[in-house]
């Protein structure tokens, strides 16, 4: 159970998880880029009634544990991979037979961990821990998730800090998607073609999306 | 035409290294980068120095020989060939040309820029083979293998063990190499009776023998000679899957 290829079976599929979170929450947060009046209930109402399904709790703390898992076993893996190298080359020119991203996927994760402690203390530990300044309520009596978010991107350096975080994010997604796939087995040639493309479209969509809202939040 | 060599001299294998230049003068282009360093040698030897050591055979890219690190690419600037294929006019008169060995935890150096690969021959150890003993060669058409099938298990076979899948992987992994000889035998009637085994003891092996995992970078299928694809490795994962579940 902690072969090689176990621990990259646990990165992969946490991986895909992961990716497939990152399609449902920033949906949701393209409900941030409406119009003020009708943005603000919309929001509220869509996070009251997460919070408050029993199914999602569960699926919570699988995401939870699956960003956890996803950090470790990748540490582990790269950690491993480090001492498979222990003497580098006087010259290397490996920009001309791989990508960057795809050599310093360790790099990019841990920047995109780093992220994710201050995105969890922004909004995940102060409307639900509630740690930090109270979360007010809408008219309708939610939760104010959205005075949250609009409070949080009026302040320049985290809309200059969260819309910078989705090119690691971006680049990540994309060796990442194409690379759990071949992980975990997918190797029909023409199947691998068209991956990479949706690799592509994937990151773009998720780096654009995720790197934009900040700033319309911004201007609104 | 004239180059200036720096290349990795190391006395033993747990003798320290280094960087040595040597200017290399009365070289021509149509010479093979091995027959550049034989000229080199060649003056070493009338100066009583000791020679460079570097591996090569047969020295027309199908013995798997001569793999070394040059100007930071495993088998020099070109993608998909070997040491012994590279030819100085690939250089400019008074270019500078780095040399190193193999580098891998798992690929120790013997001396200079040869390297002990024997890792890999303990992965072909464990199952690149098939236990039963066939007698001389049957006849050919006895055994019905479609010709995509025999296509493919061909693509994987031409692997040389060069090793310079391990040598341009930042992870030092082995997969391409291993996915290879894997492939090559579970494709084939001869090979499935044993593909399960095979593929959880050769790649227990080369866990063991301390190479790191594949993390799709890519390079390895850019820099071997025989342009082994990198779908092997996805494949061998599915057969490894498949050996766990049918276990
Ligand atoms: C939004 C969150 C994340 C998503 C959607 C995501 C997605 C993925 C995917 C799909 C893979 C490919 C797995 C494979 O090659 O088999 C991957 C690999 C990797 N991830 Fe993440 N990841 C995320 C966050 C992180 C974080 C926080 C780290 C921090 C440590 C990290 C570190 C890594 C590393 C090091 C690899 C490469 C492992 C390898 O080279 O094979 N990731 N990621
Ligand atoms: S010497 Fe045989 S492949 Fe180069």
């Amino acid at each position: 159970m902690n072969s090689l290829f176990f621990r990259k079976m646990v990165v992969a599929l946490t991986g895909l998880f992961l990716c497939t979170f990152l399609i449902v929450h920033l949906s949701a947060n393209f409900i941030l880029l409406l119009p003020e009046s009708m943005a603000r209930e919309l929001y509220n109402s869509y996070s009251t009634t997460l919070r408050e399904s029993p199914l999602i709790k569960i699926i919570a703390y699988v995401l939870y544990a699956a960003i956890l898992l996803h950090a470790f076993y990748a540490l582990l893996i790269t950690l491993r991979n480090r001492k498979a190298k222990p003497e580098k080359y006087v010259v290397n020119h490996s920009n001309e037979n791989s990508t960057w991203t795809s050599q310093n996927m360790g790099l990019i994760g841990t920047i995109i961990l780093l992220f994710l402690v201050l995105h969890l203390a922004n909004f995940w530990a102060r409307i639900k821990l509630g740690i930090g300044e109270e979360v007010g309520l809408d008219a309708l009596g939610n939760r104010d998730v959205y005075e949250v978010a609009y409070t949080l991107f009026h302040n320049i350096y985290y809309v200059i800090f969260y819309t910078l975080i989705s090119i690691p994010l971006g680049l990540h997604l994309h060796h990442g998607l194409k690379s759990a796939f071949k992980s975990l087995g997918f190797y029909h040639k023409k199947g691998l073609q068209l991956l990479a493309k949706v690799s592509v479209i994937y990151a773009v969509i998720m780096g654009v999306g995720f790197g934009i809202i900040p700033i319309i939040v911004y201007f609104k | 035409m004239k180059v200036i060599f720096k290349i990795w001299r190391q006395e033993g294998p747990n003798e320290k290294g280094t960087i040595r230049d040597y200017e290399v003068d009365g070289l021509n282009e149509d010479m093979s980068f091995l027959e550049a360093l034989d000229h080199l040698n060649e003056l070493l030897v009338l100066k009583n120095e000791k020679v460079i050591a570097f591996e090569y055979d047969c020295r027309e890219g199908i013995c798997g020989q001569c793999g070394v690190f040059i100007n930071g690419r495993a088998h020099g600037p070109h993608d998909n060939i070997t040491t012994c294929q590279l030819h100085m006019r690939s250089f400019k008169d008074g270019d500078t040309i780095v040399v190193e060995p193999w580098r891998a935890a798992s690929f120790p150096v013997i001396k200079d820029l040869i390297v002990d690969r024997s890792a890999l021959d303990r992965i072909i150890e464990q199952g690149a083979f098939i236990t039963a003993k066939t007698g001389t060669a049957p006849e050919a058409n006895s055994i019905l293998i479609p010709k995509e099938t025999a296509d493919r298990a061909m693509d994987a076979a031409a692997c040389i063990g060069c090793g310079a899948c391990v040598a341009t992987c930042k992870n030092s992994s082995a997969a391409l190499f291993t996915a290879a000889k894997i492939n090559h035998f579970n494709s084939l009637p001869q090979g499935k009776a044993e593909e399960h085994k095979r593929v959880a003891e050769m790649m227990f092996q080369m866990e063991i023998e301390g190479f790191g995992s594949c993390t799709f970078t890519g390079a390895c299928e850019v820099e071997c000679p025989e342009s082994i694809s990198i779908t092997n490795i996805a494949e061998m994962n599915a057969r490894y899957v498949k050996s766990k579940l049918l276990k």
